[in-house]
């Protein structure tokens, strides 16, 4: 078998292989696994050998004894059509891919630095021109709408102020009024007041004169105020 | 200032007695600074039940109610004064509100 040519130190590449030929599985070991790893194909799957109980000293075992390693089988015809379809196909998909890669690479380039950038930059620019002229517009016209609006409030709010400052004028004297209505009121108490002079003879008075706070009351509501003082 | 009220239950005597204490009474307030307004009489009645004060048990009284204006502080020591007197049996004296007050009214609306 041949021998894969990345792989310095390879034991074995064990492991089925698949209908394209494909190894499913690459068993390495040494230096070679970082280099391995990096270049193995996508589908396989990399598997590092180890010595597992045996060091490199240790003798061969009895059942391994005259043991020679014999690669697979190889049929030549089959091997070599399978060679040139193989060259073919790969042939063929590499070209595909590198063509689909290039073919992306072109419209990215055309995008940024081809023809139409330079024709895209220039509507941009315009379109960006004709916002901000419409914005500088929009703002000149919010600008006088919110003139007005501040004016009309700055009337309102004087306007209320004034009606603010007459109403407290107006209650201030409400105030006064009832205040001294209040005194007026006590003036004419205050000749009913009890005085050292008058004080015998309003004691008589009440004595003469038992006052009776008590009444009866009933759910409808009738007053009666005749009551048996005891 | 303030108005107050005071409720005067005296001891049942007889007339000119219950004019002195009266007298007395009113002439102790119109002292302290207080402006008497009215004296109302509310009769000689059985008291509720019997109240002992002054080494002496009474079971009926006369109740007065004395308007007057006057200065807060003056209020303990009128009552000191009014307990120490031997002819009155209750003394009480109440603020008198202006306004009554609407949401303590009983269910009841004329």
């Amino acid at each position: 078998m041949d021998k894969h040519p990345q792989m310095a130190i390879v034991i074995t590449s064990c492991g089925q292989r698949t209908q394209n030929g494909r190894r499913l599985m690459l068993v390495i070991s040494g230096r070679s696994v970082q280099v391995a790893r990096l270049l193995k194909p996508r589908s396989a799957v990399l598997v590092e050998a180890v010595r597992g109980r045996k060091s490199r000293t240790d003798p061969v075992a009895k059942s391994k004894q005259g043991r020679i390693k014999v690669p697979p089988p190889v049929d030549p015809v089959e091997m070599v059509v399978l060679k040139e379809r193989y060259t073919e196909y790969q042939l063929i998909m590499r070209a595909l891919r590198l063509e689909f890669k290039e073919e992306m690479l072109r419209k990215r380039y055309d995008e940024e630095i081809g023809s139409m950038a330079k024709q895209r930059a220039k509507q941009e620019a315009e379109e960006h021109h004709a916002l901000m002229t419409w914005n500088k517009q929009e703002n000149l016209r919010m600008l006088k709408v919110r003139m007005i609006r501040i004016q009309k409030e700055n009337e309102e709010a004087e306007h209320k102020k004034l009606e603010a400052a007459i109403e407290r004028e107006r209650e201030q004297q409400e105030f006064i009024r009832e205040k001294e209505r209040e005194i007026m009121q006590l003036q004419e108490d205050a000749k009913n007041f009890i005085t050292l002079e008058n004080l015998d003879q309003r004691i008589e008075e009440a004595l003469d004169n038992p006052k009776n706070y008590n009444f009866a009351i009933d759910k409808e509501g009738r007053v009666v105020k005749q009551t048996v003082l005891q | 200032m303030p108005r107050y009220e005071l409720a005067l239950i005296l001891k049942a005597m007889q007339r000119p007695e219950t004019a002195a204490v009266l007298r007395r009474t009113v002439e102790t307030l119109i002292e302290r600074g207080a402006v008497v307004r009215d004296l109302e009489n509310l009769g000689e009645r059985l008291l509720p039940y019997k109240i002992s004060k002054h080494d002496q048990s009474h079971r009926r009284g006369s109740y007065f109610l004395v308007d007057f204006y006057a200065a807060p502080g003056i209020l303990t020591d009128l009552l000191n004064h009014l307990h120490r007197d031997v002819d009155v049996v209750r003394p009480t004296v109440l603020k008198k509100e202006t306004q009554v007050s609407n949401s303590h009214s009983c269910g009841y609306k004329e």
